[in-house]
């Protein structure tokens, strides 16, 4: 039985990787919510961020944080162009099956420039202060974790603010909710729409920096990714911002907690067999509304 | 998966003594000895894909032992010359390119791709063909339990006995300095897996507990969990059965949760030259096994630093130095045997003057058990005052063993 201190620490790890969890599966239920699309490059352009900081890191010795001034509004921009590009360009009939292998194709594209550019070498950024941390009620935080986790709530709160309380947060969530009435009430949801894929990939720019700060990147990192986030927004509610966070806290904290008694690898499946069990007993989702069930 | 290949190595083979039988009735005479006379070396890398980075190594390496030799004039007085595929680190591309390079293209001799999932496979074509088969990095156990008759690991130790000088030395420690408990942590990988395992097997057996023993995933990233669990269990020491960014990961988490152990012990990761920039230099009193540094004196390893880097404008590491070793123990073999072709006789003598006698690398002396496990050990290095200095064994250390380590 693992000691009390353990469990709690364990708690804590939890927290600080379900906030991350929760700002990248963010991102990835936005975009469905928005155009029914499913994008495989979502954790394709977080790698490119982490990339992007650690490059810039590397060249200048900025602080990685910094470089979001620069890459939060080029990811904005890469994804509205790559909304009116590209995506519209496919037949709303076969959209999200289509999406499917659109993206990949990004995917794999972005893991083959990065493999060019840098090799596949493992990368971290080296920062004065990766290993400090202080104590909290007998556990320990480590400070990156802590600053991941930051500007995870920060972005996911900021998302919130803005899907709630702007006009265009309105207009987004109305052609969320029924797009051809969003029309008639003279949205132009083209647009909304390219905005709205802008804001999910500038949540990769958030999301890979902060997971830079902590981690090894390489081109291929992101498959490692793709397959738990997928996992978190199904579970949480297709399409449904706050049922993806909650999902991805709940899950994180899930495989924290059980790598005390399984090992690593099995502590990993709870992500896979969470979505099981919610594609056989709610395929709508936990927290999701009404679009999830047209799927 | 196994009992496919085999069948289809048979098969193979069968088809190949058909067709040599078809070529000697029909009388015709050899190919190779007629148009031109270099002894052509088949070899398989995974030049792309998953090891795509040792991979280029261990191409580095045969190159510069390829060119070294040629500019010496050659084997037997004939120019050697590689036939290198590449199969993407996939492990059945392996197998049919070592067909065809024995079977279609009728190489004289073969060397052994890198890493263990690409070696067992192809090792199984080359003793099929009766071919020798000396690789330069296929260390974990299971290469050497399929009862492979041809088969040499090029470089000094398998992966079990990578740590036996720090075993040994451990164990020889006064029981008040002796670390009392051990927490291990090994990639779900056969060959990081044996060098932590040869370890703790070790001091086990020497009545050192162990109080964790963690398996992860190779791609995991996140190892907060783990050492969250080795610094709950304040062991006295820690030991990584790693590669590279997973030992680097894992010490970065350790080191977050301010776990300070006596002794710290990781495989691969500290070797490697980008490592200390890594971790942010907090390497101090981090310990690590190693096959090779361009430092030993080894009368062939001068020239091969030497001319290597000449060659590839950087010195060699670990990957090409095995790479080399692999040439430099068939060169000798040949020259013992004076042959080098597919003859079964000429293979035959090669594999049996090797099983006999002891080759000089650029790894030092190296000889071989009958399964072809090499029998020496890999020396300790320690990160001492910035820098990685060899500190096991005694022969050949360049700075005392820090006990215990100063804190990270």
């Amino acid at each position: 039985m693992p000691s009390a201190s353990l469990v709690f620490q364990s708690v804590v790890l939890g927290v600080l990787l379900g906030g991350l969890y929760a700002l990248l599966a963010a991102g990835l239920t936005l975009y469905f919510g928005v155009m029914r699309v499913v994008m495989i490059a979502h954790s394709a352009f977080l790698i490119l961020a982490a990339y992007l900081a650690w490059y810039a890191h590397r060249e200048t010795g900025i602080d990685p944080l910094l470089t979001l001034v620069v890459t939060v509004p080029l990811f904005f921009a890469a994804g509205v162009a790559m909304q009116r590009l590209l995506l519209t360009r496919l037949r709303p009939a076969t959209l999200t099956m289509m999406s499917v292998l659109l993206t990949f194709s990004v995917a794999l594209t972005i893991e083959g420039l990065l493999g060019y550019a840098f090799s596949g070498t493992q990368r971290r950024i080296r920062l004065g202060y990766s290993s400090a941390g202080f104590e909290f009620l007998g556990a320990r935080i480590a400070a990156v974790k802590l600053i991941a986790f930051g500007m995870a709530a920060l972005a996911l709160l900021g998302l919130y603010v803005l899907m709630k309380h702007s006009r265009f947060g309105q207009a987004l969530r109305a052609t969320i909710q029924h797009r051809e009435a969003a029309q008639l009430l003279g949205i132009d949801t083209d647009r909304i729409a390219g905005y709205g894929f802008g804001l999910g990939l500038a949540t990769a720019a958030v999301g890979g920096t902060a997971l830079a700060l902590d981690t090894t990147i390489y081109p291929s990192l992101h498959w490692h990714w793709i397959g738990p986030l997928m996992a978190i927004i199904v579970v949480g509610g297709l399409g449904s911002v706050p049922g993806a966070a909650i999902a991805a806290m709940t899950l994180g904290m899930l495989q924290s907690l059980l790598q005390l008694e399984l090992s690593t690898t099995w502590a990993q499946t709870v992500f896979y067999v969470a979505l099981f069990a919610t594609l056989a007993f709610r395929p709508q989702g936990f927290f999701g509304g009404r679009l999830a069930q047209r799927f | 998966m196994r009992p496919t290949r085999r069948l289809q190595g048979r098969i193979a083979a069968g088809t190949l003594t058909l067709a040599l039988a078809a070529s000697g009735c029909a009388g015709g005479s050899g190919s190779e000895d007629s148009s031109d006379d270099s002894i052509v070396i088949g070899v398989s890398l995974p030049l792309t894909g998953d090891f795509s980075e040792p991979g280029k190594g261990v191409e580095r390496g045969y190159k510069a032992w390829a060119k070294i030799v040629n500019d010496k004039g050659g084997l037997l007085g004939r120019k050697v010359e590689l036939k290198i595929l590449d199969d993407q680190s996939n492990a059945d591309r392996v197998v049919s390119d070592y067909e065809q390079l024995i079977g279609r293209d009728e190489v004289d001799l073969v060397f052994g791709p890198f890493s263990t999932r690409l070696v067992v496979p192809s090792a199984r074509v080359a003793e099929e063909y009766g071919m020798l088969f000396v690789e330069p990095a296929g260390a974990a156990p299971e290469v050497f339990d399929q009862g492979f008759k041809n088969l040499f690991y090029a470089a000094p130790a398998v992966a079990n006995d990578h740590y036996n000088h720090l075993a040994d030395y451990i164990l020889a420690l006064p029981a008040g300095e002796r670390p009392k408990s051990v927490a291990y942590a090994a990639m779900d990988d056969p060959f990081a897996q044996g060098t932590a395992y040869g370890l703790k097997e070790k001091l086990e057996k020497g009545g050192i507990k162990t109080v964790v023993d963690e398996v992860y995933p190779p791609n995991t990233t996140d190892f907060g969990s783990i050492a969250a669990k080795i610094a709950d269990s304040k062991a006295d020491m820690v030991v990584g059965g790693s590669q590279y960014q997973d030992g680097v990961n894992l010490i970065v988490a350790l080191q977050q949760l301010n776990y300070q152990p006596k002794m710290a012990a990781f495989s691969t990761a500290p070797t490697e030259p980008e490592f200390a920039k890594a971790i942010g230099n907090k390497t101090e009193g981090i310990l690590a096994p190693t096959g090779y540094t361009q430092k030993a004196d080894y009368p062939s390893n001068k020239e091969f630093v030497e001319k290597y880097t000449k060659q590839f404008g950087k010195a060699p590491e670990e990957d090409e130095a095995n790479a080399y070793t692999t040439g430099q123990v068939v060169a000798a073999a040949v020259e013992a045997a004076d042959c080098a072709s597919q003859d079964p006789e000429c293979q035959s003598k090669l594999v049996d003057w090797l099983r006999g006698n002891e080759v000089e690398t650029v790894v030092g002396p190296l000889k071989w058990d009958d399964k072809g496990r090499p029998q020496s050990a890999h020396m300790i290095q320690q990160w001492i005052d910035g820098e990685i200095q060899i500190v096991l064994p005694e022969a050949q250390k360049e700075a005392d063993l820090v006990h215990p380590k100063p804190a990270w």
